[in-house]
């Protein structure tokens, strides 16, 4: 039976569905279990999952079961570990357009920057997720909502709470 | 509007743009709002260290090969395997690097083949082979001459404009000129083709072709050619072919305007005294030379 030129089993199609995917995942899986590297071993985990059942994933449902895939592996690893969010050479930040920014920023101590971090890395799990997917990777409440399948309004929560807490955590400095 | 109860989604809206102006004058009236938009502003510069994407596909793609599950996919691999095969293949047989020696006048040089099989050129001759691809075609094109120890192996074979040898054995010698092309195998046989005409030459056996017409054969005692010992010798050969071997071992020039054409040499000359070898040529064939001034013209005529 000839493949459809839309199949996941289809190399290009394959191809493309991971390069517009993997980054995202990526990310999501760091903020989700705390480890970059680790989230990287995912990622790829979860792919090479997705192509060995490509035959049974249809390109439209590849996305939900890469993420459903993904967590799961996620949620084994952290069975046997305790995984402390880490930040430390993963977040960083950016060098480029630092001259864009208000010059209030320009003039922010390195000291204030650190412990942003670490107020991020402190936060409630689901809070930190949240706050990172919408201030990182510039998703929108709608988007966060449907990857962990919870209402808008969810998010919404979870956001609010995540700034309150990070507010409290750096204190005036 | 700060508190973290549980239904409060304040920052969220204000993160959304999506406050009343009222609330938005009234946040930035309260001194939290400078802290909020700095932790906002702070976050926004955040990234995450680059993902190297087509490292991490790679290793996908590597981990996929070796679950091997779709011929689609074994076929592009073939497909860019045999791609690969044939450019290395034309590479292979457009890249064909040719060693080329040449001797000059009264120059004698000895080769080593790749094989080990050696070959020596006379004076005046040209011998050039494909280092590469000797191990498969053990081939020598030459223009002169030029005499041959082979190593044992495949077979080995001498190109001439005038026709080729063919080893079959070890040692024989090529003399290959526009009018003259003679073969002399020494040791084991050597197979002349000359002229869709086939000839199998054995140890003392020599084969001689004049002017494309003549076909002599007979047989010699030496077991090296006399040139390989600084000498020349010639067994009933035009006289012509003598004074060009002089010509070529002494860089002179030989004037013999009265020669008889058919007259034929048989003897020896030494290939490092001109004066001797002069002397034996023109005595036994009845003539007086002359050497001209500056050494480079040789007069020769009847007695």
């Amino acid at each position: 039976m000839p493949e459809s030129t839309q199949s996941t089993c289809n190399e290009k199609v394959f191809d493309d569905f991971f390069r517009s995917h993997s980054r995202q995942l990526r990310s999501y899986l760091y903020y989700k279990f705390g480890d970059l590297e680790q989230a990287e071993d995912m990622v790829q985990e979860a792919f090479i999952k997705l192509w060995n059942h490509c035959a049974k994933v249809p390109i439209e449902k590849a996305k939900s079961f890469l993420y459903t895939t993904a967590t799961n592996i996620g949620i084994s690893h952290k069975r046997h570990e305790t995984v402390k969010f880490k930040h430390k050479n993963y977040i960083k930040q950016r060098k480029s357009d630092t001259t864009n920014e208000s010059p209030e920023f320009v003039m922010l101590e390195k000291e204030y920057m650190e412990k942003l971090k670490e107020a991020i890395a402190a936060l409630p799990d689901r809070q930190r997720e949240v706050f990172l997917l919408s201030r990182i990777d510039k998703k929108t409440y709608k988007e966060i909502a449907a990857l962990s399948n919870v209402s808008v309004k969810a998010i919404e929560k979870l956001m609010h709470k995540a700034l309150v807490s990070l507010r409290k955590k750096i204190g005036n400095i | 509007m700060l508190d973290d109860r549980e239904e409060n989604i304040f920052l969220s809206r204000w993160l959304n743009n999506e406050l009343t102006d009222e609330e938005l004058a009234d946040f930035k009236a309260d001194p939290e709002y400078k802290h909020y938009q700095k932790l906002v502003t702070a976050t926004d510069t955040l990234e995450l260290t680059s993902y190297n994407m087509d490292t991490a596909l790679h290793t996908i793609k590597s981990s996929k090969k070796t679950v091997a599950k779709s011929p689609k996919v074994i076929k592009l691999w073939s497909f860019a395997a045999i791609a690969a095969s044939i450019a290395i293949l034309i590479g292979v047989f457009m890249w064909h690097p040719q060693e080329n020696f040449t001797t000059v006048v009264g120059q004698q040089m000895a080769v080593k083949l790749p094989d080990g099989s050696e070959m020596m050129l006379n004076a005046t001759s040209t011998a050039s082979f494909d280092k590469k691809d000797w191990e498969n075609n053990r081939t020598v094109t030459l223009e002169g001459e030029a005499y041959f120890k082979v190593k044992k192996g495949s077979t080995f074979t001498v190109v001439t404009p005038q026709g080729e040898v063919r080893v079959l054995g070890t040692q024989f010698t090529v003399q290959a000129y526009p009018t003259l092309f003679e073969a002399i195998c020494y040791e084991g046989k050597v197979q002349v083709s000359n002229r869709n005409q086939q000839t199998i030459l054995t140890a003392g056996n020599a084969y001689r072709n004049i002017n494309d017409q003549i076909i002599e054969q007979w047989d010699v005692l030496d077991t090296t050619p006399s040139w390989i010992h600084q000498a020349s010798t010639f067994r009933s050969i035009p006289v012509q072919y003598v004074f060009d071997t002089l010509e070529k071992q002494y860089h002179i020039t030989i004037d013999a305007k009265q020669l008889d054409s058919d007259l034929r040499y048989t003897g020896t000359f030494p290939n490092n005294a001109l004066d001797i070898a002069l002397k034996t040529v023109c005595s036994t064939l009845g003539m007086q030379y002359t050497i001209s001034a500056d050494g480079k013209t040789v007069v020769v005529e009847k007695q």
